[in-house]
């Protein structure tokens, strides 16, 4: 939907409403999928939506309401429906009115959009998946994974005058390579498909699941353990997620309480968003009209920032920053090869699977290895070992950050720009069978 | 709507689809969620679209779109078909096995004896405050967060075989966490009316608000709690615990979708392969799980899933040994199954179906056993109550799990709270372990809200029910080694 037919629906909602304040959004877009399974392709789909929600105010008290029908008489009931909500609800002494119009002056230019992406078809993606697939099968290997493809836009329109719209698209591919008795897997994210490769992202799955065949045992312990940026990325994101919250510090609840301003890492480590990053774009705008921000989070070392919602950092007499628009992290010069050669006793990881936090507040994760965890000695590979569960300390572990690669685009849940790295007495505590 | 998803199957035949099914559907969500005194949100939401798949040329293909309306169906119909000759470009040399099942004609509704959506949302935010102020009038804790949740599922669904068939199942839950905050960390405790197919009843038949204030005091229990022991110890689990546990290493163990692969570039594979059906012993010979998709409360009972196959109840460990799996129409033939058991189901209009958890649970035990029987017979254990970390290996085999209250067991007493307690196992170590399940009268259905699975990742419902049951000798602390 383009911006002309969304702001055109964003303002009937306008003129149907009679409530004090009204935000309205609509995003939406078209999303589709083909997926492999043993070198066949095993689920193609495609989906076209656009989501309208509103959110009126009388007062203090709010409330909100949603449809996926676009019609006149959908769009009166859905301003009804959240008006009627919004006299039900007890007034809230955390609500913050609209965002101003002239916030939209913030917003960073981002230019996400490519006409390649948005019209890439099944046939094309269907005919590079199967190449890539006939070549890992000749190899004796079998290939599963996903093409994701297609683009979204936001809307937002409120009463105190905001109008914006942000379009992009997006690529998307995983594919793992499985052997006999081991797995390999490599991704590429790009806002344009002609910048993914699939035969290359096939090759580089099909390497590691080569070197990972026939995994030996290895004890659990403290190891010295390379990271790919995706493993990097998994840890980076419940990092972000369970400590950032500056409300939850304010009161006590996550594990950053009392640090704002303090050195908590090295000062080789900064994370930051930037919606602008050419390798990583985020969206510039956030659902509420608050744009989103250039801003830094640890800087070289210290926490720069907490993430503040309007309302918290109006009582904080701070400035809000909403959520990242992306994650960043700055990283080094080294190679995956120089950390290897650099390694008298170690580990290197291809991703994790299934990280949750254990502790919020010491704090504690815990995952496991996937698709490829291969021991190191003297500087060298020496062969795949089986998977391995950690326990660890995502802030401590920041601290025993050896060496760091240069970033790369990756994020499964939101856009991450990171390193591989090299950290010293990665506490791995248990095994499993494969 | 019958008419409409009618003209779906035929748009795709006429365009050379040689099955095709459609389903149109409407969801509705209502969230009231509280934190501290206020109601910090009322959101109803809904979505209404239809999608359309397709057996064109031996392969796949789908469409979906929120405009339902005769034309713009066509036009997804037409699409569907283009999408499975891409498919066809890798497709399996003998094409789609797609299991026979009945002509099915009917309609299926959860039972509600009083309609969610129809109480006032001022019964529901102020039962959410009256909570609240319980749990926060205890001393030490410090933040309190509830929510009332509901949905409704009105689906429709054709075949191209002729089934047509039509579903509206209806959802609910109540949660709420107090959290305790001192100088050096902060825990929490949770109670719920969990997840079921019901109506407002569920959530006025359970105590709510009598139990915020033993909450509260436990979560500032918590606190103060014992540092979890480190080594073997014998671990009685509630229902509302077991319900993660066997859905993370039996559930998704046994998807056969997963079992043959088809999920590996994601949500994973599993350990309980093909060649191991009727000779892996998973568990106890204690240990019976079946699946019930016809089950009161169960929040995958919907009448028929979405590949048309009509609910059905089955054992998939029977005596501790693997007998069967969690299937669907594309997948069944793999073990020889000449019907599906009806596991397909998609979480929207717009997301293909693909197999899903059934109510998936453990049978109780058949001798007369109270959970106070359990912890007398138990000389040095842990009882562990609710849900808190976990995490399994992408096979299902190496699990880690918390849980959101531990209380230590000495000479047959339940004694002093412990905390940060964790257990690790091997999947079928920790099934062999099963040495005592109570009776029927403790069983108990769990229902989960948000089970991930897919790619793009589809979030899915369903409910687990067990009896508490006592688990020998499992390896306990070894995350805060």
């Amino acid at each position: 939907m383009n911006e002309s037919q969304a702001q055109s629906i964003l303002q009937k909602i306008l003129d149907a409403s009679n409530a004090e304040a009204v935000v309205a959004t609509l995003n939406g877009g078209m999303s589709a999928t083909t997926r492999l399974a043993d070198n066949l392709i095993t689920q193609n789909f495609e989906s076209s939506r656009a989501v309208l929600t509103v959110s009126c105010a009388y007062g203090q008290s709010h409330g909100t309401a949603s449809t996926e029908d676009l019609g006149d008489e959908s769009i009166k009931a859905v301003v009804e429906a959240a008006q009627a909500i919004a006299k039900s609800m007890p007034p809230d002494p955390e609500y913050m009115p609209p965002v101003e119009a002239g916030e939209t002056a913030k917003y960073a230019k981002v230019d996400g959009y490519f006409d390649q992406t948005a019209g890439f078809g099944p046939q094309e993606k269907g005919a590079q998946l199967a190449v890539a697939a006939k070549s890992v099968a000749g190899k004796g290997y079998r290939l599963s994974g996903a093409y994701t493809s297609g683009d979204e836009f936001l809307a937002i329109a409120n009463s105190a005058g905001l109008k914006a719209y942000h379009r992009s698209t997006q690529g998307e591919v995983h594919l793992t390579a499985i052997g006999n008795n081991g797995s390999g897997w490599a991704e590429k994210i790009s806002e344009n498909t002609d910048e993914i490769d699939v035969a290359a992202v096939a090759d580089e799955a099909l390497r590691i699941a080569e070197l990972a065949q026939d995994p030996a045992d290895l004890d659990a312990g403290k190891y010295t353990l390379i990271m790919q940026p995706a493993a990097v990325s998994e840890l980076l994101m419940f990092f972000i997620w369970m400590g950032f919250d500056a409300k939850a510090a304010d009161e006590g609840h996550n594990f950053l309480r009392g640090k704002l301003g303090q050195k908590i890492a090295p000062e080789t480590i900064t994370i930051r968003s930037d919606p602008a990053e050419p390798n990583c774009l985020g969206e510039p705008f956030q659902r509420d009209g608050l744009a989103s921000r250039t801003i830094s989070w640890v800087d070289e070392g210290a926490l720069a920032n907490m993430i503040y919602s309007r309302f918290w950092a109006k009582k904080q007499a701070k400035a809000p920053t909403g959520h990242p628009a992306n994650i960043i992290m700055d990283g080094g010069t080294a190679t995956l090869d120089e950390m290897v050669a650099s390694t008298e006793r170690g580990l290197l990881v291809t991703h994790f699977w299934y990280i949750r936090t254990v502790d919020p507040m010491r704090p504690l994760l815990t995952g496991m290895t996937r698709d490829g965890l291969f021991l190191i000695e003297s500087g060298r590979i020496v062969g795949a070992v089986k998977h391995m569960r950690f326990n660890e300390n995502p802030l401590d572990m920041l601290g025993r950050v050896e060496a760091m690669g240069p970033p790369q685009r990756t994020g499964e849940w939101m856009p991450m720009l990171v390193p591989a790295l090299k950290v010293r007495d990665f506490n791995f505590t248990s095994t499993t069978k494969f | 709507m019958k008419n409409l998803c009618r003209h779906a199957v035929e748009a795709a035949k006429h365009k050379g689809a040689t099955y095709a099914d459609a389903r149109i559907v409407r969801l509705r969500n209502q969230l009231v969620a509280a934190e501290d005194k206020r109601i910090e949100e009322i959101r109803d939401t809904e979505s209404f679209g239809v999608g359309v798949r397709v057996i064109a040329d031996g392969a796949w293909g789908f469409a979906a779109t929120a405009r339902v309306e005769p034309g713009e169906i066509e036009r997804i119909a037409a699409r569907a078909v283009e999408i499975a000759h891409a498919s066809a470009l890798a497709k399996a040399p003998d094409g789609i096995h797609w299991a026979a099942e009945p002509v099915h004609d009917g309609v299926f509704r959860t039972p509600v004896e009083k309609d969610p959506f129809e109480v006032s949302l001022e019964d529901k935010t102020g039962l959410l405050l009256a909570i609240g102020e319980e749990v926060l009038a205890v001393k030490g804790v410090k933040k309190y967060h509830g929510h009332i949740y509901f949905r409704r599922e009105h689906r429709f669904l054709a075949t191209s075989e002729g089934t047509l068939v039509e579903s509206e199942t209806t959802h609910g839950l109540a949660t709420y966490e107090a959290t305790a905050v001192d100088d050096s960390t902060a825990k929490t405790r949770y109670f719920e009316a969990p997840g079921r197919s019901a109506g407002w009843e569920h959530i006025e038949r359970t105590p709510l608000l009598a139990e915020a204030r033993r909450v509260g005091e436990d979560a500032v229990a918590h606190l103060k709690a014992k540092p979890t022991p480190v080594g073997k110890k014998d671990l009685i689990l509630t229902p509302s615990h077991l319900a993660l546990t066997m859905h993370e290493s039996i559930g998704h163990a046994t998807e056969l979708d997963r079992v043959l692969g088809m999920e590996e570039s994601l949500a994973g594979s599993s350990f309980a392969t093909i060649d191991k059906l009727g000779a892996l012993k998973y568990g106890s010979p204690l240990m019976n799980i079946v699946c019930d998709n016809t089950m009161p409360f169960g929040l995958a009972s919907r009448g028929w899933d979405d590949d048309g196959v009509a609910g059905q109840r089955w054992h998939v460990v029977k005596d501790g040994i693997l007998v069967d799996y969690m299937s669907g129409r594309e997948v069944c033939h793999a073990i020889g199954a000449e019907r599906s058991h009806g596991s397909c189901r998609a979480d929207s209009w717009a997301s293909i179906p693909i197999i899903r958890q059934s109510n998936i649970g453990l049978e109780p035990g058949t001798e007369p056993l109270t959970l106070d029987e359990l912890i007398s017979d138990t000389k040095d254990g842990i009882l562990i109550d609710g849900w808190g970390s976990f995490s399994i290996d992408q096979r299902r085999e190496n699990f880690q799990f918390g849980g959101d209250c531990f209380w230590e067991i000495k000479n047959g007493k339940k004694g002093a709270m412990l905390k940060d307690v964790t257990y690790q196992a091997i999947t079928t170590d920790f099934w062999g372990s099963l040495d005592a399940v109570c009776d029927k009268r403790f069983w108990d259905p769990v229902g989960i809200f948000g089970c991930g699975k897919g790619d793009p990742m589809q979030i899915a419902i369903m409910t687990h029910g067990s009896a508490p049951a006592r688990f020998r000798q499992i390896d306990v602390g070894g995350a805060t080694k």
